[in-house]
């Protein structure tokens, strides 16, 4: 496996009335090929902004560098998909058009098959001419999904994609996204604020330390029975992770409430 | 449907009780019927001016005002808010110009426009033009400016071209408010329309008022009026249709 994605020494940092606020500090990362890595962090702690660096929405300070396969990247493309937390869909479109609408060089009948193919994915066959005010919030976010997958991108990024839905349908959007992960064999790169949700999927987890984010850890998930929510290895990485929040540091500095 | 005729009656009840207290007022001489005719005789008047009078030909002439200047205006304000949404510099370089222009209530206009260009139906199409685009205008813009950030930001994600993202997103986000603005602005060209009628003309409804007050003809003048209302409630109307099919998503619509 090669390393897909590499970020080295990347900092970030916003001007809030011209006075400057480092969000992000020499972040160094690598994602392998067909990975799972969840980043967890407090809000604010700029996970969201450095997934929207990997996926060229926002740009990194200078001094900072963000390959993917050796490529810098510089901007969106379609080797990337992303899932925000809100489903995003045009409320105009139809799902059908909603889900194509990343694909500029297909005939209109191609885009029919495609968002076809995609909706039996994510088990929304029949809603191709649906709204999505039609929908529910699972549904919706499927629907997400399956545009984020039609350009066929080699990685996934996740921006807390079900910390808007319930807990039932949320557990069922995460055995979702296992399956599609083992179909697709797509890398996967997660921000999540839910510690069970990623020692349930993820192989690697990176937690941020508060603002500025900093990698503080990168745990290794390593569990006998990777489905198994209740057993005693999982109840353990659970616990791991949760002790980097809440128990007391030497370098905690004054909490954010945010 | 029973909700629907019940909502129905429910907004006919002001106008019957008007109508009521007109035959109460008519019928035991409380105003002198040269001032105030009785609704019989405004209703009798009326249809005999639809049927065999010049109402009908009247309202043809202004409506036809009204499309010439209208759809003038909607192209203009259009166009214009669209632009002035989607580049700032745009809205920067006009936005001074319009605001003052506004300023300038739309018959102050007329003697300027009938200077230009008589008293004929260029003046009156440029009346309702300057009352017209603004709303237009200044709602388009703002319809643009409200595009959700979020959507926009998917666009960005799959690089889409400028007139993509413009006619996948920022547009249909936009045309509830576009409608408010064509609403708003045909609202305005009718009461632009009569007033300049009123003030120069030789034909349209205003003209028909002006000239009935004139001769004391006043269940002409009521019967006028009565057109204008049914008119304008009818195109409202069509509008609100029109703005429906075309926004099937939209759900805070009227």
């Amino acid at each position: 496996m090669g390393d897909e994605l590499v970020v080295q020494n990347l900092n970030k940092t916003f001007y809030v009335d011209g006075k400057p606020l480092s969000v992000l500090e020499g972040i160094n990362l690598t994602v392998s090929d067909g990975e799972f890595v969840a980043i967890v962090g407090h809000s604010g702690c700029g996970k969201s902004t450095l997934l929207k660096i990997i996926a060229g929405l926002e740009s990194p300070d200078a001094d900072g560098v963000v390959t993917l396969h050796g490529r810098e990247i510089a901007k969106p493309g379609p080797e990337r998909g992303m899932i925000f937390q809100e489903h995003r869909l045009m409320p105009w479109l139809t799902l059908e058009k909603n889900i194509t609408i990343g694909l500029d060089d297909k005939t209109r009948r191609e885009k029919m098959e495609l968002a076809s193919e995609y909706l039996r994915l994510v088990k929304l066959e029949g809603f191709e001419k649906a709204y999505p005010a039609q929908l529910s919030g699972g549904m919706s976010q499927r629907a997400a999904i399956a545009r984020a997958l039609v350009t066929g991108p080699e990685m996934l990024l996740l921006d807390e994609p079900f910390g808007a839905l319930d807990a039932l349908t949320k557990i069922e959007m995460q055995k979702e996204i296992i399956k599609i992960r083992e179909e697709k064999k797509t890398t996967m790169l997660m921000v999540t604020h839910d510690i069970e949700e990623a020692v349930f999927l993820a192989d690697r987890i990176v937690v941020l330390s508060n603002r500025p984010g900093r990698v503080r850890d990168i745990v290794t998930i390593a569990l006998s029975d990777k489905r198994n929510r209740g057993a005693a290895d999982f109840a353990w990485y659970k616990k791991k992770v949760y002790d980097y929040f809440f128990e007391p540091e030497e370098d905690a500095g004054p909490e954010f409430a945010i | 449907m029973r909700n629907k005729l019940l909502w129905l009656g429910f907004s006919l009840i002001l106008p019957v009780l008007i109508i009521l207290l007109w035959v109460y007022v008519t019928h035991n001489s409380i105003l002198p019927e040269l001032l105030l005719p009785r609704p019989g005789k405004v209703m009798e008047m009326f249809w005999k001016q639809i049927t065999v009078g010049t109402l009908k030909n009247d309202i043809r002439v202004s409506l036809i005002r009204i499309l010439k200047g209208y759809a003038l205006a909607a192209v203009v304000g259009i166009s214009l808010g669209v632009i002035m949404g989607m580049s700032r510099i745009a809205e920067r370089f006009f936005t001074l110009t319009f605001t003052s222009i506004r300023q300038i209530p739309m018959m102050a206009w007329v003697p300027l426009l009938i200077m230009w260009f008589g008293i004929g139906e260029e003046s009156k199409v440029a009346v309702i033009f300057m009352a017209a685009y603004f709303p237009i205008l200044i709602n388009t813009l703002s319809g643009i400016r409200r595009t959700d950030p979020k959507l926009i930001e998917v666009g960005r994600m799959y690089n889409l071209s400028k007139m993509k993202l413009f006619t996948k997103i920022y547009l249909p986000s936009a045309l509830p408010n576009i409608f408010v603005g064509l609403k708003l602005g045909l609202g305005i060209s009718w009461m632009a329309v009569v007033g300049a009628e009123m003030i120069a003309a030789s034909s349209g409804i205003g003209f028909r008022l002006n000239d009935a007050r004139a001769l004391m003809q006043f269940p002409i003048v009521f019967s006028g009026m009565l057109a204008i209302a049914i008119t304008g409630v009818l195109m409202d109307w069509i509008l609100t249709f029109i703005s429906r099919v075309v926004t099937p998503w939209d759900k805070n619509k009227s």
